[in-house]
C-alpha cells in the first residue's frame, strides 16, 4: 500500500525538468499496477521519485505532506531504509549502473542488501530464465544498445524482488520485442502481488495489465481512469489531452504526409557498405539508396546494427564500401562534413556558450538566417541562453538548427522522440515534414506513432542487413504495423564471440591443431638450423684473420657442420611443411563440413541471395586462401620471426651498438608493412565486393548466354559484364596503389639491412672501438636473419587478405537459420492451415495475412494472376522459408515444430521444375523414396505413365540422365516427378502448375497419373489452366498476397468477379489451343 | 568499443582474491626501486606475470615478460659492452631502466583492473573491514573511467559532424578553443551521468546499514597464500639484497 497525504512537492534549486507537484493525495493498494500519464513535465517522474525516496533525500526541495509505503514514511526514513522496500528503473538507460559488467550490476541490489549467495544465485537464475537474458550475462555493459541496458535494468531490479516496484518510462529505448518482454516481466511481478508504478508515455502495452491509469497536468492529479474507460477514449480525446494512442491496431497513417517522393536522382547511395568491429562484421549491406526529399524510418530490433549503418553512412566510423551524396562518392570526412546526426545524448553535441554561437560554429550560413531558423525552430526568445540550461526537446532544436545553419544535406536521428510525450512527438513530426523540402531525414526508432505521423519510407534493418526498404503507401503501412504488432518475445541479443583470427581458424582445426604445433616446432628448429651454417662461416674467418691461414683439417669441423645444418635445415622445413599442411587440408575439409552445414538449414530465398557465384567463391577461393593462413602464415611466420629475434638477442651480445641500428631498421621496416596493413584493410572491403560482384556476373552471363544470344541482348548483358570487370579492376587498383609505396619502402629496408650496418661496423673497426672478428660475427649474423624477414614478409601481406575473407565467411552465414523444431509429426490430422500468415522477400511483401484450410483428402486449388502469391504458398508450406509472420499447421501442429524430415516425410512438392541428378532413370526416381526397391521404383513409373518412353530410352532405367535428359519432353519430366512423388508416397500433395506440359497427346496420363497421386491425400493445386480445378474441393482465390475469395467453382463464378475474370481468361485462352489442336 | 577496464576473468585458471592482487601491487611498489638486483627482478617480474598469466592473461603476461628479459638483457649488454658513443648509452639506458622501473608496477595495476570485477572489488574491500566511506569513492572510480571514455567516445562522432578538428595543428593554433570544445560537452555530459548514477546506487541501497553480501565468493585460499608468500619473500630478499650490497659498496 502506498499513500500519498496532501503532498507538495517543489524543486529547490535548478534540480529536475517539471516544476514540481502540488497537493497530491493518492491511495495504492498493495497488487495493483498503476500508471502515471499526461503531458512531459506534468510531474510524473516527481511522484515515482516520492515513491523511492529520491524526492527530497537526493534531490532536494520544499515538501509537504508525507508519502508512505506500507508503514514506513519514505518521505522521512533515510534512502536506505527505503530502498529494501521499493526498486527503482530509472528513465536513462546508461546511467543506472553501477557495475561494469551485467552480471554484477543483476545483483548489486541483492548483495547490497547483504543478501545470503545461495538466495542471490537462485534469483539471478531466475530472472535469467524469466526475462531470457541469457545472452546478455557476464557482458561489458559499455557494448550494449540502450535497449539491451534497460533490460538489464529491469533485470537487476526483478532480482531485488522488493514490494513496490517503479518504473519511470522503462519503455522509451525499446525494440518491440524487448517491450513485449517488459510486458511479460511485469505481468509476473504483478501475479506475484506486487505493487507496481510505471510513469509511462507509451500506453498500449500497459493497457491489459494495469488497474488504473492516473492522469497528471501541471502537478495536480485532474482524472483517473481505468484501463477500459481509457481504451474507450477516442484518438481526439486523447489528443486533447496529449496521451499516446492505447491500441497500436487503431493507428492510422497521418494524412499529413504528403507524396512520397520516388524516382529522381537519390541523395545517398551506398554500394557494398561493411563494417567490422573487432574481428567481426557486423553491418552488409548490398546496395541501398535513399530518394531525395524522403522522411525515412529505420527500423529493427535492440542490437541490430541501426546506429552503425547511420554512423558508416555519416563517415564518422571507419567502414568499407562506397557511399555517394548526390551521385558523387565521398570519403568518411567528406561525409561527415554533409550530414548531420542528432543523437540521443544531445549534451554531447553542445560546444558553445550560447545558443547562437552554438548555431552559428561552423555554419554556412548568416547571423540573420541563422536567427530566421532559429526562429522557426521555435527557439527565437532563447538565442542568448546557454545551451545546457534548456530541456532536453530545445537542446535538440538547437542541435537541428545548427545542422540546418551548416547546409547539411541528410539528418539522422537517433531515437528522437524516445521519452516525448504526445505533443512533443507530434511537434517534432511536423518540424521534419516542414523540412522535408530542404533536407533528407533518417530517423531510427521504435515508435510506430511517429512514423505514421510523417515518414515516407521505411528501412527495415536485420541483423546488420537490409531486410527491407519500401515506400510507406498502405501496404506499407500495413507491414510496419505488423511489425510492431507481431508478438515474439525472443530476444535478439547475442553474445558476441571474442576469438581472434588465429583463435577462430584453429577453432576449426579441431583435432589437428596438433599438426600445427608440431609444424611450427619443426619449422622453429629448421629456421635455427639455417642460421648455424653462418657461425660456421664465422668460426673459419676468425680463424684466418687470427692465424692469417688455415689448414684443411682445422676446417674440416666448420665445413661439415655448415654441410650437415644445410641438410639438416632442409629436412626439419620439409616436415613441417608436411605437418602443416596436413593440419590445413584437414582443416579446410572441417570447415567446408561446417559450412555445408549452416547451407542447408539456410532458408532457400538466402542462398538464392548470396547468389550461385558468391557461393562458389566461398566454398573454394575463401576457404582455399585459410590453406595460406595454416600451412604457411602460421608455422612459417612464427618460425621466421623467433629465430631472428633470438639471433638478434645474440647480437646485442656480440656488440649491442650493432644490434641497435640494425633493430631501428627493422622497426622503420614493420611499422611500413604495418601501415600497409592498416591502409589495405580499409580498401580490403570494396576491393572484395567487386570481385564478389564480377565473379556473381560471370556466372550470371554464362548462365543467360542461350536467352542472350537467341534475344540479341548482347549489348546490354556484355555492358554488365564489362562494367563488373571495370570496377574490379579500379578497385583492385586502387587497393593496390595505397600498397604499393608501403610494399616497396620495407621491401628496401628488410633486404638491405646489412648494407645499412655494414659501413657502421667498419667505422667501429677502423676506430678500434670493435675487434675485426666480432664484426665479421656481426655481419654474419645479418646475413643469418635477412632471408628469414624476407620470408616474414612475403606472409605479412596475406594477413589482412585472409582475415577479411574469414569475417567474409562468418558473415555470409550468420543469417538466421531455418527455424525448425525437435517434434516428430504429431498433427491430429492432414489438414493444412494457413493462419494470417505474412511473407516478405526483401522489400516486397509477397502475401499480406492469408488465412485459408485445405480439409484433409480433399483438393484445394490456388488460383490467381501471376505475383499473387501462389508458389510462395506452395514453397512455405514446404518450409522452404520462413513465414515472416502467423503460422502454418499441418492437423494443428505449426510445422517450425518439427524436424525438417519429420515434415518432409508428410508433404511432397512437385514444382514446375524437375531437377534431374547426374544419376540414372531409376536413380533419379528413386529419390523420392531412397528405401524402394528396384521393383517399387519401376512400379511407380508405370503408375505415373513413365515406364512406356523410359524403356524407349536407350538403355531403359539405366540410361544417365544426362544423356536422357534432352530426350525428354515436358510433359515426359514432369512424369517422373511424379513418380518421385507417388514412390514418396506422403499425404500432402502440392503440385505446383504441374499440368503446365500438358498437351493433347500428353493430356490422358497426365491426367491418370495425377489421379493416381493424389488419391486419398490432402491435395494443394496451383493452376493457371482454370478447367483442370474446376472439379476442385475448394478454390482460393488470391490477389495481391490476400485471400479474395474462397469456394466451390459454381460458387465462386456467383461471387467473385476475380474468379469470372480468371475463369474467362482461362476459357479463352484454352479455347484458342483447342482450336490449335483441331485444325492440326 | 573495448573498455579496458573491464574485469574479465573468464578465461582465467586461478582466481585470485583481490586482496592478493592490492599484495602483489603493494610488493611492486616498495621493490621498483631496486631495479638493478638483476636476477631477482627477474624473478619477482616473472612471479608477477605468472598471475596474471592463471588470471586468464597469458599473452599480455608473456608479452610483458619477454619485453622485461629483453629490456635486462639489452641492459647488462649495454654495460659491459661501452661504447665511443656516451649520448646513445644514455638513451639505451633511460629506456631500459624507464622499462625495468616501471613495468612490474604497470601489469600489477592491469591485473588489478582488467580481472577484477567491480562487484569483486567492492566484496574484497569489505571483508578487509575498511570503511563504507573508503570502499564507495574507489569503485565509483572504476565506474567513471569507462564513463569518460564512452562519452569520449560520443562526443568526437559529434565533433566530426561540426567540423571541429582536434588535429595536433588545430589545439596548437587554438588550445583554448580546443580545450572549450573538449570540455564543455565532456562536463556536462559527465556531470547528468555521474548525478543519475549516484541517484541510482541509493535507490538500490548502496549506502544500506548492512554487511554487504557477494553473488561471488571472496575468500583467501591456498593459492592465495602462496602468492602472498612468494611476493613476500621475493620482496624481502630483493629489499634486503640490495640494501646489503648498497652498503657494502658505499
Amino acid at each position: 500500500m502506498i499513500e500519498f497525504k496532501n503532498v507538495s512537492f517543489h524543486y529547490g534549486g535548478e534540480q529536475g525538468t517539471g516544476e514540481g507537484v502540488d497537493n497530491i493525495s493518492l491511495q495504492i493498494p498493495s497488487g495493483q499496477v498503476l500508471v502515471l500519464c499526461g503531458p512531459s513535465g506534468c510531474g510524473k517522474t516527481t511522484l515515482t521519485r516520492l515513491i523511492n525516496g529520491l524526492a527530497p533525500h537526493f534531490y532536494p526541495g520544499e515538501m509537504e505532506g508525507e508519502v508512505w509505503v506500507d508503514d514506513v514514511c519514505v518521505s522521512t526514513a533515510p534512502l536506505s531504509e527505503t530502498s529494501r522496500l521499493v526498486g527503482s528503473v530509472f528513465q536513462n538507460p546508461k546511467s543506472q549502473f553501477f557495475n561494469v559488467d551485467t552480471t554484477g550490476e543483476l545483483v548489486f541490489g541483492c548483495e547490497n542488501f547483504g543478501m545470503e549467495r545461495e538466495e542471490i544465485r537462485r534469483r539471478l537464475d531466475r530472472t535469467v530464465e524469466d526475462m531470457k537474458l541469457s545472452a546478455l550475462l557476464g557482458r561489458n555493459i559499455f557494448e550494449l544498445s540502450g535497449g539491451e541496458k534497460q533490460q538489464i535494468a529491469c533485470g537487476s531490479v526483478y532480482t531485488a524482488r522488493p514490494e513496490v516496484f517503479v518504473l519511470d518510462e522503462p519503455s522509451s529505448n525499446l525494440d518491440k520485442k524487448a517491450i513485449t518482454r517488459l510486458h511479460e516481466t511485469l505481468r509476473r511481478i504483478k501475479e506475484a502481488g506486487k505493487t507496481i508504478v510505471v510513469s509511462e508515455h507509451r500506453l498500449y502495452y500497459l493497457m491489459d495489465l494495469a488497474d488504473r491509469f492516473v492522469y497528471l497536468d501541471d502537478g495536480i492529479v485532474t482524472k483517473s481512469f481505468t484501463a477500459q474507460e481509457l481504451g474507450k477514449l477516442s484518438d481526439e480525446e486523447l489528443s486533447a489531452l496529449g496521451l499516446r494512442c492505447t491500441d497500436l491496431h487503431r493507428l492510422m497513417k497521418s494524412p499529413l504526409i504528403g507524396e512520397i517522393p520516388h524516382g529522381g536522382k537519390p541523395v545517398l547511395e551506398t554500394v557494398d557498405l561493411g563494417c567490422n568491429r573487432g574481428n567481426h562484421q557486423i553491418l552488409d549491406v548490398d546496395r541501398l539508396s535513399f530518394p531525395a526529399h524522403s522522411i525515412i524510418a529505420m527500423i529493427g530490433d535492440n542490437g541490430c546494427g541501426k546506429s552503425t549503418l547511420t554512423e558508416s553512412l555519416c563517415g564518422v566510423i571507419p567502414c568499407s564500401g562506397s557511399v555517394a551524396f548526390d551521385g558523387t562518392y565521398l570519403t568518411e570526412k567528406e561525409r561527415a562534413r554533409r550530414s548531420f546526426l542528432v543523437m540521443q545524448d544531445v549534451n554531447r553535441q553542445l560546444f558553445s556558450d550560447s545558443v547562437m554561437e552554438e548555431v552559428m560554429l561552423g555554419a554556412s550560413a548568416s547571423p540573420e538566417e541563422a536567427k530566421q531558423v532559429l526562429e522557426g525552430l521555435g527557439l527565437g526568445d532563447v538565442t542568448d541562453r546557454h545551451p545546457a540550461s534548456l530541456s532536453g526537446g530545445q537542446k535538440q532544436r538547437v542541435a537541428i538548427a545548427s545542422a540546418i545553419c551548416a547546409g547539411k544535406e541528410i539528418i539522422f536521428y537517433d531515437e528522437p522522440t524516445s521519452g516525448l510525450d504526445r505533443g512533443g512527438m507530434e511537434r517534432f513530426a511536423s518540424l521534419l515534414r516542414q523540412m522535408q523540402d530542404k533536407v533528407t531525414s533518417v530517423i531510427i526508432t521504435h515508435d510506430p506513432e511517429l512514423i505514421l505521423q510523417c515518414c515516407t519510407h521505411i528501412l527495415h534493418v536485420e541483423n546488420g542487413r537490409i531486410l527491407g526498404f519500401y515506400p510507406l503507401n498502405e501496404e506499407g503501412a500495413a507491414r510496419m504495423r505488423w511489425y510492431f504488432l507481431s508478438e515474439s518475445e525472443e530476444s535478439t541479443s547475442r553474445k558476441r564471440e571474442k576469438l581472434g583470427m588465429f583463435g577462430k581458424i584453429l577453432q576449426y582445426a579441431g583435432q589437428w591443431k596438433k599438426y600445427t604445433y608440431l609444424a611450427v616446432a619443426f619449422m622453429i628448429i629448421g629456421a635455427l638450423c639455417s642460421a648455424v651454417p653462418y657461425f660456421g662461416v664465422y668460426t673459419l674467418i676468425d680463424r684466418i684473420l687470427a692465424e692469417g691461414t688455415i689448414s684443411l683439417r682445422a676446417a674440416l669441423p666448420a665445413i661439415a657442420s655448415v654441410l650437415v645444418f644445410s641438410v639438416l635445415y632442409a629436412v626439419t622445413y620439409t616436415v613441417g611443411l608436411q605437418f602443416s599442411h596436413r593440419a590445413a587440408y584437414h582443416t579446410l575439409e572441417n570447415l567446408r563440413i561446417s559450412l555445408q552445414e549452416k547451407l542447408e538449414k539456410q532458408p532457400l530465398g538466402n542462398v538464392q541471395d548470396l547468389g550461385t557465384g558468391a557461393v562458389k567463391k566461398l566454398f573454394t577461393d575463401d576457404i582455399e586462401s585459410i590453406e595460406l593462413m595454416l600451412a604457411h602464415v602460421i608455422p612459417e611466420g612464427i618460425a621466421n620471426l623467433t629465430v631472428p629475434s633470438a639471433v638478434l638477442l645474440l647480437l646485442v651480445a656480440v656488440d649491442w651498438q650493432m644490434a641497435l641500428l640494425t633493430v631501428i631498421l627493422l622497426c622503420f621496416g614493420f611499422s611500413a608493412s604495418g601501415q600497409m596493413v592498416a591502409v589495405g584493410m580499409d580498401r580490403m572491403g570494396s576491393y572484395f565486393a567487386a570481385a564478389k560482384r564480377l565473379n556473381n556476373t560471370i556466372i550470371e552471363y554464362v548462365a543467360g548466354m542461350e536467352v542472350v544470344r537467341v534475344f540479341g541482348r548482347e549489348g546490354e548483358s556484355g555492358r554488365h559484364f564489362e562494367e563488373s570487370a571495370d570496377g574490379y579492376r579500379d578497385f583492385a587498383l586502387a587497393w593496390y596503389k595505397v600498397c604499393w609505396p608501403w610494399m616497396a619502402l620495407y621491401g628496401s629496408l628488410f633486404s638491405n639491412v646489412v648494407l645499412y650496418s655494414l659501413p657502421f661496423g667498419a667505422l667501429m673497426v677502423v676506430s678500434g672501438h670493435m675487434p675485426l672478428g666480432r664484426y665479421v660475427l656481426a655481419l654474419c649474423l645479418s646475413f643469418a636473419i635477412g632471408p628469414m624477414f624476407m620470408r616474414t614478409l612475403a606472409l605479412i601481406g596475406a594477413i589482412p587478405q585472409v582475415n577479411f575473407k574469414i569475417q567474409a565467411l562468418e558473415k555470409a552465414l550468420d543469417r538466421a537459420p531455418l527455424k525448425c523444431g525437435t517434434a516428430e509429426f504429431e498433427g491430429a490430422d492432414h489438414s493444412v492451415r494457413f493462419k494470417e500468415v505474412r511473407f516478405a522477400y526483401k522489400s516486397d511483401e509477397v502475401l499480406r495475412g492469408v488465412s485459408f484450410v485445405a480439409e484433409e483428402g480433399k483438393m484445394t486449388a490456388l488460383v490467381g494472376e501471376s505475383g499473387s502469391g501462389k508458389s510462395t504458398i506452395a514453397r512455405l508450406l514446404s518450409h522452404y522459408y520462413d513465414v515472416s509472420a502467423g503460422e502454418i499447421c499441418i492437423g494443428g501442429q505449426n510445422l517450425r515444430a518439427m524436424t525438417p524430415d519429420a515434415l518432409n516425410r508428410e508433404v511432397a512438392y512437385v514444382s514446375q521444375e524437375l531437377f534431374l541428378f547426374n544419376k540414372s532413370i531409376l536413380e533419379n526416381i528413386r529419390v523420392g523414396n531412397p528405401q524402394a526397391s528396384d521393383e517399387e521404383v519401376r512400379e511407380a513409373a508405370r503408375k505415373a505413365q513413365c515406364e512406356e518412353f523410359i524403356l524407349g530410352l536407350p538403355q531403359g532405367y539405366d540410361t544417365p540422365a544426362g544423356l536422357a535428359g534432352s530426350k525428354l519432353s515436358g510433359g515426359q519430366r514432369q512424369r517422373i516427378a511424379f513418380a518421385r512423388v507417388l514412390l514418396k508416397d506422403a499425404p500432402i500433395i502440392v503440385l505446383d502448375e504441374a499440368t503446365a506440359f500438358i498437351d493433347p497427346e500428353n493430356e490422358q496420363k497426365m491426367n491418370e497419373a495425377i489421379a493416381g497421386i493424389i488419391r486419398n491425400k490432402t491435395v494443394l493445386v496451383i493452376a493457371h489452366k482454370l478447367s483442370s480445378i474446376a472439379s476442385a474441393d475448394k478454390i482460393i482465390v488470391l490477389r495481391k498476397g490476400k485471400v479474395a475469395a474462397e469456394g466451390s467453382h459454381e460458387e465462386l463464378l456467383e461471387t467473385s468477379p476475380d474468379y469470372r475474370r480468371l475463369w474467362a481468361a482461362s476459357m479463352e485462352s484454352s479455347g484458342w489451343l483447342l482450336k490449335g489442336g483441331e485444325s492440326a | 568499443m573495448d573498455t579496458i577496464l573491464y574485469g574479465d576473468d573468464s578465461k582465467a585458471l586461478v582466481r585470485f582474491d583481490p586482496r592478493t592482487k592490492l599484495f602483489i601491487f603493494l610488493s611492486c611498489g616498495l621493490t621498483s626501486m631496486y631495479t638493478y638486483s638483476g636476477i631477482y627482478i627477474l624473478l619477482f617480474t616473472g612471479a608477477i606475470c605468472a598471475v596474471l598469466a592463471l588470471s586468464g592473461k597469458p599473452w599480455t603476461a608473456l608479452k610483458a615478460f619477454l619485453l622485461f628479459s629483453v629490456a635486462l638483457y639489452v641492459k647488462e649488454a649495454v654495460d659491459r659492452g661501452g661504447s665511443p658513443a656516451p649520448a646513445v648509452v644514455l638513451i639505451v639506458s633511460v629506456v631500459t631502466t624507464l622499462i625495468l622501473y616501471a613495468l612490474p608496477t604497470i601489469l600489477s595495476i592491469l591485473l588489478i583492473v582488467q580481472t577484477t570485477r567491480i562487484s569483486q572489488f567492492l566484496s574484497a574491500l569489505s571483508a578487509m573491514h575498511l570503511p563504507v566511506r573508503v570502499v564507495i569513492p574507489i569503485a565509483v572510480l572504476f565506474r567513471f573511467i569507462p564513463t569518460v571514455q564512452d562519452e569520449w567516445n560520443g562526443i568526437r562522432k559529434a565533433m566530426a559532424f561540426r567540423g571541429i578538428s582536434l588535429s595536433f595543428g588545430s589545439v596548437l593554433r587554438h588550445p583554448w578553443r580546443s580545450i572549450e570544445y573538449v570540455l564543455v560537452p565532456l562536463l556536462f555530459s559527465t556531470v547528468g551521468v555521474m548525478e543519475e548514477l549516484a541517484a541510482a546506487a541509493l535507490a538500490r541501497g548502496m549506502d544500506i546499514d548492512v554487511k554487504r553480501s557477494s553473488y561471488e565468493e571472496m575468500k583467501l585460499r591456498a593459492a592465495d597464500y602462496i602468492a602472498m608468500a612468494v611476493f613476500a619473500v621475493l620482496a624481502a630478499v630483493i629489499i634486503l639484497r640490495v640494501s646489503t650490497k648498497g652498503a657494502a659498496g658505499l
